[in-house]
């Protein structure tokens, strides 16, 4: 596989992966608007908002994060997420990025696939954002997660497990373990206290990462931070846990192209497999993988500082050892 | 990135057994009439020849089936059909691409679902100029780049030759895999009333092959019964026959590595570039992606460099190699000529074909088929009047008026002026122009190109075409795939059949019997 394909591949995994923690964060708070308080609502902006690394689009340099989400209006914040094409993350701009990167390396790609994104990307573009709001905004964000669904069951069901397939998947497992702690970190340093005035709820987070049924079959209907975050830190089973995106991570670089003149799974994977170590340790698990006793707070904020720097690490060695290697490196023995 | 879309799609009625099983015309029951019931709007041209009708108006022969089961066609059924066609192309995102200054398009290029049909008879005749016409060119392109025999001759001036823009002096003495210089080529043939006659040699970079696959596709889905029934020869085979060309090229022992060079997304052709790599499973690459180490060429793979054998390359000569040829090239790859030369690489086509399909050494064909093959052209030349000979030139400053004026580099359409379609000030401007650089141009008359029935505006009508066919040259021979790029001027009365002037294309059905 061409480096150039492989890069492209592995954003056009990212920016899918990214447009789904978009709208699943959106859904989740547009179902909200019906009934939830105003300073609730105005947390859950502040969530998706920093989760995704953004600031409001309408804050006044001279107020703080919090006061801006009360000062936004629904309309405006959702808008920036979904339809605006200049904001880098907004999911139309996402999925022109994708169509954009499939269009680089459609030689690779089944039709099929093809089709399916290019026909997201034609619906979203088309889109009457104005119109759909009216409507009813949380249709539209269900219908782009419809979308995405068929898309993942077109790649599922025609991509061979050939090296367009591994690099497309590191794409998305890399994009979905930083989002992943990055809303982790931000749950939990927003979250405030049970009973406190506005809060943030855990089953919330549970249902937000689509694992509130596995959870509550595991451990009951009580969502308690601890719990709750070792469930979306390390359960392998749950596919959006740290563990699990960890995991196929490095499944797809020990597959890549055993016969090429190098192999240079060493460093992606290695940080990989420290990564999950990192996450052993900090759930108490020592190495022969039984639990000590946890001492304090497990969970805390350079445990998520240290994740989220190494996961950036992982992004750069991937590049660096699979498309931006030196030509004096790439040469046949 | 804009994605242009000028219809609203509808549900498209597939496989209307009115318009498949065009049991009614089989035999030529005289009930279709050129200008009478679906063909109101037909009105025949006696100047034109009508791929469909004959002069008073029955169908032709081999047409009758096809304009039966058109005359029961529903016109909102034909909507439709179209309109399913069009919005499976926008899906599958069949365009493409034109760069504007401020932003990037991409069109989807207008099809037209009524076929036009070829008797086998017809085919052959084609087949067979096509592949003399071909083995010409190479055995004219060999010569000229090593004993240079036909210059001497008197064959072709030689200043023709070697002052022509496409002449690649660093071609000359390069040894080429089996003297095939062109591997592919796409000529453009017209009808006239007085037969077929070719009127370029496209053996550069020809393309629209993709567009041929995609026109067969979309009639085979929408009149699937109306296809069976006539008996067309596939074309679906053209990817696996460029493979085996291509790979034919080359010396290596194993598996030969091919691989398709293209200029990258934004090019007008990147759809077909990416479509022929995904057929063939080679790889589509950029320059970027080429690295030229010891006189080797490899491709930059995940895992390392990887050697390549055969590189088609969808560029022009001038890009090919920044060390070479243009400096500021950033499409090619530095140093790919001298891996080229070393004999560790095939280009296909090689560099320097250009020369064969200038428009002025165009005009000497014929004389180049006899010296080299000692045959008659099997197809006619168009009378091409040469504005660097001094005849030529007061010819066309004479009549302006009644002839096409064309640069003999030129291509798509543009830069040419069209005589009757012309204004006064237009032509006074083109006649300066044509005594300040008289080289630079050739003058034909204006073809009555054939016109074939299409589906315009709710009814059908005729318009005219032309065709491409695509002849591919390896070391095992040519072959002519069935079939080729039928292009249409939708435009009512204009004879410009270019994508990018307001053409379009259809499906060539090369009947078998």
């Amino acid at each position: 596989m061409l480096a150039r394909v492989a890069a492209d591949l592995y954003w056009m995994g990212r920016y899918i992966e990214r447009i789904e923690h978009t709208a699943r964060l959106l859904k989740y708070q547009l179902a909200g608007l019906v009934d939830s308080p105003a300073d609730e609502l105005a947390l859950g902006w502040q969530v998706i908002y920093r989760t995704l690394g953004q600031s409001s689009p309408m804050a006044p340099a001279d107020v703080d994060e919090a006061e801006a989400f009360m000062m936004a209006d629904a309309y405006t914040l959702a808008g920036s997420l979904v339809e605006d094409h200049t904001n880098p993350d907004s999911m139309v701009t996402c999925w022109a990025m994708a169509r954009e990167n499939a269009t680089q390396l459609r030689p690779q790609l089944p039709l099929e696939v093809w089709t399916t994104l290019n026909r997201g990307f034609l619906w979203i573009r088309d889109c009457d954002f104005p119109a759909a709001w009216k409507e009813g905004p949380a249709a539209l964000v269900s219908e782009g997660i419809d979308r995405l669904r068929l898309l993942a069951g077109v790649v599922e069901a025609t991509m061979s497990r050939d090296d367009a397939w591994r690099f497309l998947q590191l794409g998305r497992f890399v994009e979905r373990f930083q989002h992943q702690v990055n809303l982790l970190c931000t749950w939990d340093q927003l979250g405030a206290p049970a009973g406190a005035h506005p809060s943030l709820s855990w089953s919330d987070l549970l249902r937000v990462c689509g694992a509130f049924e596995l959870y509550c079959r595991r451990h009951g209907m009580t969502a308690e931070r601890d719990a709750v975050l070792e469930f979306l830190i390390r359960d392998p089973e749950v596919p959006r846990s740290l563990r699990f995106a960890l995991q196929r991570i490095e499944q797809m670089t020990v597959g890549i192209d055993p016969l090429g003149s190098r192999h240079p799974i060493a460093a992606p994977r290695r940080v990989a497999l420290r990564l999950a170590a990192t996450l052993e340790a900090a759930s108490g698990i020592v190495p022969n993988g039984e639990r000590a006793e946890p001492v304090g707070n497990r969970f805390t904020g350079d445990l998520f500082g240290q994740l989220a720097s190494d996961g950036r690490r992982l992004h750069d060695l991937l590049m660096a050892e699979y498309v931006d290697y030196a030509v004096s490196e790439g040469l046949p023995s | 990135m804009t994605v242009v879309t000028t219809g609203t799609p509808t549900d498209p009625a597939m496989g209307n057994p009115g318009f498949e099983t065009g049991d009614g015309g089989a035999g030529g029951n005289g009930t279709v009439v050129a200008g009478s019931g679906a063909f109101a709007d037909y009105a025949l041209d006696p100047r034109f020849y009508d791929e469909l009708f004959r002069g008073d108006g029955q169908p032709r022969d081999a047409c009758q089936r096809l304009s039966a089961a058109l005359d029961r066609f529903p016109a909102e059924e034909l909507v439709k059909l179209q309109e399913g066609v069009y919005r499976r192309f926008l899906h599958e995102g069949i365009t493409f691409t034109v760069l504007g200054a401020d932003e990037v398009s991409e069109h989807i290029i207008p099809i037209d679902c009524v076929p036009r049909l070829i008797t086998a008879a017809e085919w052959r005749h084609i087949e067979s100029g096509l592949k003399q016409r071909l083995t010409a060119i190479n055995l004219f392109l060999r010569d000229i780049y090593n004993e240079g025999r036909s210059l001497r001759d008197g064959v072709v001036p030689p200043d023709l030759v070697l002052g022509c823009p496409q002449y690649r002096v660093e071609m000359r003495g390069v040894k080429v895999p089996h003297d095939i210089y062109v591997a592919v080529g796409g000529t453009d043939i017209v009808r006239t009333d007085t037969g077929f006659a070719v009127l370029e040699d496209n053996v550069r970079v020809p393309s629209g092959v993709s567009y041929m696959l995609a026109c067969r596709a979309a009639t085979k889905r929408s009149v699937p019964g109306l296809y069976r029934e006539h008996g067309v020869r596939e074309v679906e085979g053209y990817p696996r026959l460029l493979y085996s060309t291509l790979a034919s090229l080359s010396s290596s022992t194993t598996r030969p590595r091919v691989a398709i060079l293209t200029p990258g997304r934004y090019n007008s052709a990147y759809y077909e570039h990416a479509f022929l790599a995904g057929e063939m499973g080679v790889d589509l690459v950029e320059g970027r992606d080429l690295v030229v180490h010891n006189a080797t060429l490899y491709a930059r793979m995940a895992s390392g460099l990887r050697r390549v054998d055969v590189l088609y390359r969808r560029i022009d000569d001038d890009f090919v190699d920044p060390v070479t040829f243009r400096r500021d090239s950033v499409l090619g790859a530095p140093g790919l000529f001298h891996a080229y030369r070393a004999g560790n690489v095939v280009l296909a086509n090689a560099p320097g074909t250009g020369v064969a399909d200038d428009k002025a050494v165009y005009a000497y064909l014929p004389r180049i088929i006899r010296y080299f093959l000692n045959e008659e052209p099997i197809l006619a030349n168009v009378d091409t009047h040469l504005c660097r000979e001094p005849e030529g030139l007061a010819f066309t400053l004479d009549n302006l008026r009644d002839l096409v004026v064309k640069e003999v580099g030129g291509s798509g359409g543009y830069g040419m002026l069209v005589g009757p379609h012309s204004t006064a000030g237009e032509r006074e401007e083109f006649a300066s122009r044509l005594r300040d650089n008289p080289t630079n141009y050739i003058s034909q008359p204006v073809l009555p190109l054939s016109r074939a029935g299409c589906f315009v505006d709710g009814s059908l009508q005729p318009r005219h075409v032309d065709l491409r066919p695509f002849t591919l040259h390896g070391e095992d021979g040519q072959n002519v795939v069935p079939g080729g790029l039928c292009r249409v001027a939708l435009r009512k009365g204009s004879l410009v059949v270019n994508s990018s002037q307001g053409g379009g294309c259809k499906d060539l059905w090369v009947l078998r019997s």
